[in-house]
């Protein structure tokens, strides 16, 4: 059977390529990049567990879990806080179901960890113009004075729910999605761009 | 081509250096860029442009804004066709064509005119009082014919070929106008450091002192208006927003807009939007909408060449093009003879400046003199004289002498109304100022405030500095209090009308109230008489200030004449209630990017691509598109389903189960918490364990099904049906949060991480060995049936297996995080080549499930109990769960009620239709006789016959009953068995082998 590995598929696959779309004349005011192989899990306090959860994962991640709706950026791992006690945990080192397991041996019986990294897509959206698309369809504010760095955020873009966070850059935001509707949201993002002309990146 | 002959030499800001050509009802002609249709039309000597609604009297242009009843074109041609545009509002571009509407064949003759001789019977509500009955008549005569003639323009017939958009924006102050008031606003709180948003519906900022020759700090009020702008526009807090109306007003400091972001141009540019839908959410607003002067309402008021008075400002002015070369001016106010010297500056003679006041003023008199023309104080047009166009007028004065002027050109004003309607969006209600003989706002919104003439005060002066205090006023709640420059000093010049004239008595022909609506003073009369007193009973039945103007210069004299009729005062009758939208706006713009396959995400599994490349047909289900079933070339619907399902009976089928909810549940109490949501018991299940649940909704009734697996003593994974998996999630985590917070339990939906495939069939175990890796014993002793348990697939990927069964058959469901799912389905589909394997669709998986008599969508309906559905053993008498009390309702357990029984045709040729009713064999078919209904239907090829599954009344109790099975809607009659619901393998061996 060791001749039939499986091979990952995006869910883009055969939509989004790379290459310069849109308005063609200038910068491109949007970069696109989906952002495979990451991992990603959720993370659930266990009852009376937070602050033993929290030591945990400041030892073992060196980062401390936010308390709102806030990215922390850990050397390997990112904790985006999107409800009391819960959060998604982002990876590239850990990639893929490797973040899962390696959250669900250091946070034994402190935290419920489930698998996503085959559940949600991940783009990063960033350039000049990428608050004026995502306002196309995010009903919040992404001005630094009300969205400051290491800000993230639950909510819905065209009917299709999303957690956005900040990446560091204050132009650039990952955004995750549910796998199934990726190419919903492929064509939603891409109708939003294309004004402002925009190039999408090999992931 | 036309020479514009009615353009002005010189003046105006328009740029005379770029020609624009357009066309009207097919003729070619010129304007410049700057102009609007209407003023372009008018630079032609065009001022007929239209006919009306009822009576399809000649019409021109009445305003030079959006508050325009009469000058309604169909603007572009084909899919881009667009009826009822307001002229006055299109801007004029390069290859502009533009179609009068509502006449035919032509504007000029127009035969429907031929209504006006009928005009007594199309008076007020003859659309209730005339094609009353027969009513059969109505569908097919009376509203076709009526739609024929009265109807306004034709919307397109082709889908609209362009893209609109909605977006969000947050500003601290939202200042709505960007006249003198609005640009003011904007500037102090821009400069105190708020974010600002400027919404101008115009193209070009300035507001009234584009229209008006008004200074500023001694020098033209355009100067400041560019000094504002472009400061505006180099401070970074500030966005300003034009060819944009704010529309509505909503909770929470939520407004909407609508831009106009491509309507100038032929067709939008590649990649831009036609229009975008402004969701603008403002911690403060200030409402500088200005005002919107009155018609007077006089015989004939409404021939083309009849105008506002300050709309023949502005196209003198802003536009420079006179509406007409010989000018008479009927007002009775000061602001509108002002209107007599910009004529006369601009070299058009002005015949008379008729005053209805009746004591001589000053200022108005001082305004003849410029413009060298007659004054008559105390007088009224009493008529007016000409058809197409206004030819003169007849002037009757206190005395009872009239007199007549020739002329082409009324310019009319009987004061402003400020422009209260988004004040009034949240319920606010308008109060009457004896004051302005006008509406002015009353309650506000929250956080708005109103600034310039919307608030009732006028004078540039006045407009400035209100608007410069609310600017500054509105940052400083928002936390900004920098100091700030004050307002420019200026010259006022009073624009109130303190008590105005709304119309004159004993005129002679039609008056018009309202001219969109064609209401006339005769109708509002008639509906007085008839008892419809008040405003909101008056629009009805006349309706007037209803269509695309919505009455914004027609309410307040539609108040005033039916205060007169009724001998009430003017400021008791009240108003009818402004509603969002302040103007209309295409159903696209609401649709946004929602139109076509996006009109809704679609949810799409991880081997879409694979079933397509498998020729699969596809059906909505929820938000998911499921494969439906896999058809051969040239192979019918019900043949694949048929060949699908023998395959699982005799082979194997493997068939994508993704779509199915998914939950994991952790911590601790995790079974004692599916204990309290399932009516059967999970903490008992031992790890490497499936069970079926059933979970109750709190009123007893079922509320979905489907298997959970223990996969860890903390660990348990629960799916749901496809359709109610969204429900079950709310339902937990309502239980969880709020229920029992007590409990270490975590959910969370893993729907999406996992690709799932069933496998089913007799030779499911050959394909899963060949796909599970060999470490994985999958012998039936080491992984009996309902046996679950993580595995390796393909050399090492990481999977989970579940050895569980809808079809009855040997069957495993095998799962990868869903990146995998592609690969894994092709994989299966490889190993099982040599088996006979086949994909099978959500047809083949309902065949399969009715055969063995399983409960899904059909009967899983939100009616029906676990007794219903045979699954009374499985309410737990040893714990309590949600719905167990209600469950137990005598409602609920009444031996009476339908439950769960297999049918088949007595005659196996005969087909039963789903939703028929079940009655006696002998019985008549009437509703008293019903005993029941098919719930699912499905033709069993295992049987070789049509098979289903009803509800039926004592329906255990009747197994080896014949009844017949009525389905009055398609005429289905046929004679049906009353069976066990299982008809393949009732013991259930298949599945354990």
């Amino acid at each position: 059977m060791s001749d039939r590995h499986l091979r990952p598929l995006s869910a883009l696959a055969g939509v989004a390529s790379p290459g310069r779309f849109g308005k063609t004349s200038g910068e491109p005011g949007v970069t696109i990049q989906e952002r495979s192989g990451l991992g990603l899990a959720t993370v659930a306090a266990r009852r009376g567990q937070a602050a033993a959860l929290k030591q945990a994962v400041a030892n073992g991640y060196g980062v401390e879990l936010p308390d709102s709706s806030r990215v922390a950026h850990g050397s390997t791992v990112s904790f985006i806080g999107y409800g009391p006690g819960q959060w998604l945990a982002v990876s590239e080192t850990l990639g893929n179901h490797t973040l899962a397991r390696d959250l669900a041996e250091r946070l034994k019986g402190l935290a419920s960890i489930s698998d996503q990294s085959g559940g949600r897509t991940v783009l990063r959206i960033s350039g000049p113009r990428a608050g004026d698309v995502l306002a196309k369809g995010l009903p919040i504010d992404l001005d630094p004075r009300g969205f400051p760095l290491g800000s993230a955020a639950t909510s819905t873009i065209s009917l299709m729910g999303v957690q956005l966070w900040q990446t560091g850059d204050p132009q650039s935001y990952d955004i995750a999605i549910f796998r199934s509707v990726s190419q919903s949201f492929w064509r939603w993002l891409t109708a939003s761009a294309a004004e402002y002309g925009y190039e999408v990146t090999p992931s | 081509m036309s020479s514009q002959p009615n353009r002005l030499a010189k003046g105006g800001m328009i740029d005379r250096s770029k020609l624009v050509r357009f066309t009207f009802d097919g003729e070619p002609l010129t304007g410049f860029q700057g102009d609007t249709l209407a003023s372009a039309l008018l630079a032609n000597g065009m001022s007929l442009v239209g006919r009306s609604f009822k009576y399809h009297r000649p019409r021109g242009i009445l305003t030079a804004g959006s508050e325009e009843p009469n000058a309604l074109v169909e603007l572009r041609s084909g899919a881009r066709r667009e009826p009822n545009t307001r002229a006055t509002t299109i801007e004029l571009y390069d290859g502009l064509a533009a179609a009068s509407q509502n006449c035919w064949p032509s504007l000029r003759l127009d035969l429907l005119a031929a209504n006006q001789i009928f005009s007594p019977i199309f008076g007020a509500g003859f659309y209730y009082k005339t094609f009353m009955w027969p009513a059969a008549f109505w569908e097919k005569l009376y509203e076709p014919a009526i739609r024929r003639a009265a109807g306004l323009g034709r919307a397109a017939e082709a889908p609209d070929p362009d893209h609109y958009e909605k977006t969000n924006a947050f500003c601290d102050v939202l200042v709505i106008g960007g006249g003198p008031a609005g640009l003011s606003a904007a500037l102090a709180a821009t400069r105190s450091g708020a974010r600002v948003i400027l919404c101008e519906e115009d193209f070009r900022l300035g507001g009234r002192l584009l229209a008006e020759r008004y200074e500023i700090d001694g020098r033209p009020a355009t100067d400041w208006v560019e000094a504002a702008e472009a400061e505006l526009e180099s401070l970074a807090n500030c966005r300003i927003l034009r060819r944009t109306t704010v529309q509505g007003v909503y909770d929470g400091g939520t407004y909407a807009a609508i831009e106009r972001v491509n309507d100038h141009v032929a067709k939008p540019p590649a990649h831009e939007p036609r229009q975008r839908l402004w969701r603008i959410v403002a911690k403060r607003a200030v409402l500088a909408a200005g005002a919107i002067e009155r018609p007077i309402v006089f015989g004939n008021n409404d021939r083309p060449g009849v105008m506002l008075a300050g709309a023949v400002r502005a196209y003198v002015n802003r536009y420079g093009v006179t509406p007409g070369r010989r000018a008479v001016i009927f007002a009775d106010n000061d602001d509108a003879f002002r209107t007599a010297e910009d004529l006369a500056q601009a070299g058009v003679t002005v015949a008379a400046l008729i005053d209805a006041r009746k004591s001589a003023s000053p200022r108005a008199q001082a305004a003849a003199e410029t413009a060298q023309a007659r004054y008559l104080s105390g007088a009224t047009i009493q008529q007016v004289r000409g058809g197409h166009g206004v030819r003169g007028i007849v002037v009757g004065d206190a005395s009872g002498n009239t007199e007549r002027f020739a002329c082409d050109l009324v310019a009319v004003s009987g004061g402003w109304n400020p422009t209260v309607n988004l004040t009034t969006h949240l319920n606010g209600k308008p109060q009457w100022s004896d004051a302005l003989s006008a509406l002015v706002p009353g309650t506000l919104p929250p956080r708005m405030s109103v600034a310039g003439a919307a608030s009732g005060s006028f004078g540039l002066g006045a407009f400035l500095a209100e608007g410069h205090d609310a600017g500054l006023a509105a940052a400083a709640e928002c936390g900004f209090t920098a100091k700030v420059r004050g307002t420019p000093a200026v010259a006022d010049d009073a624009g109130a009308t303190p008590s105005p004239l709304w119309q004159v008595a004993n005129s002679r022909g039609k008056a018009f109230v309202d001219f969109q609506n064609d209401v006339t003073v005769s109708d509002v009369k008639l509906a007085a008489r008839e008892g419809f007193r008040i405003p909101e009973h008056l629009k009805r039945y006349t309706t007037l200030g209803m269509a695309t103007d919505q009455g914004k210069t027609s309410n307040a004299n539609g108040a005033a004449v039916l205060a007169n009729v009724t001998g009430r005062y003017v400021g008791a009758v009240g108003t009818t209630t402004f509603r969002p939208p302040y103007t209309p706006i295409a159903i696209s713009a609401f649709a946004g990017h929602h139109r076509g396959q996006d009109f809704r995400p679609a949810r799409l599994a991880p081997s879409h691509a694979w079933a397509e490349e498998q020729g699969a047909v596809f059906v909505e289900t929820g938000p998911w598109l499921r494969a439906l079933y896999y058809p051969k070339r040239g192979e019918e619907p019900q043949d694949a389903v048929n060949r699908e399902v023998a395959n699982v009976r005799k082979a194997v089928g493997v068939c994508d189960v993704s779509t199915l909810g998914k939950i994991d549940v952790q911590g601790r109490d995790a079974g004692t918490f599916l204990d309290r949501v399932y009516a059967n018991t999970f903490s008992a299940l031992p790890v490497g364990k499936a069970r079926y649940g059933l979970m109750l909704r709190e009123d007893g009734f079922v509320l979905d099904d489907g298997t959970t697996a223990r996969l860890a003593e903390d660990h348990y994974f629960m799916t749901t049906t496809t359709a109610n998996a969204v429900k079950v999630m709310q339902h937990l985590e309502f239980a969880q949060q709020c229920l029992w917070p007590e409990l270490d339990v975590e959910l969370v939906s893993v729907t999406e991480q996992w690709a799932q495939y069933a496998v089913a069939g007799p030779r499911a175990r050959d394909v899963l060995q060949a796909v599970v890796d060999p470490a994985y014993d999958l012998s039936n002793a080491a992984f009996p049936y309902l046996a679950c348990g993580d595995v390796t697939v393909c050399g090492g990927t990481p999977g989970r297996l579940y050895r569980l069964s809808f079809s009855g058959e040997l069957a495993y469901e095998v799962a990868v995080p869903a990146r995998y799912g592609d690969s894994l389905v092709r994989a299966i589909m490889q190993a099982g080549a040599a088996y006979g394997i086949a994909p099978y669709g959500t047809e083949a998986l309902g065949v399969l499930r009715i055969e063995k008599g399983h409960p899904a969508g059909g009967e899983l309906n939100g009616q029906t109990t676990a007794h219903d559905l045979g699954f009374g053993k499985m309410l737990s008498a040893k714990k309590d769960f949600i719905g167990r009390f209600m469950a137990g309702r005598p409602a609920l357990t009444d031996p009476e009620r339908p439950s769960l029984v297999g049918l088949r045709p007595l005659d196996r040729g005969e087909r039963i239709r789903a939703g028929a009713h079940l009655i006696p064999k002998d019985a008549e078919a009437v509703a008293g006789n019903d005993l029941g209904y098919v719930t699912s239907i499905a033709f069993s090829p295992s049987l070789n016959h049509w098979l289903g599954l009803g509800l039926l009344v004592r329906g255990p109790e009747r197994h080896g009953e014949i009844l017949r099975a009525y389905d009055p809607v398609r005429g289905g009659d046929v004679l049906v068995e009353v069976r066990p619901p299982c008809f393949i393998d009732p013991e259930g061996e298949r599945l354990r082998v």
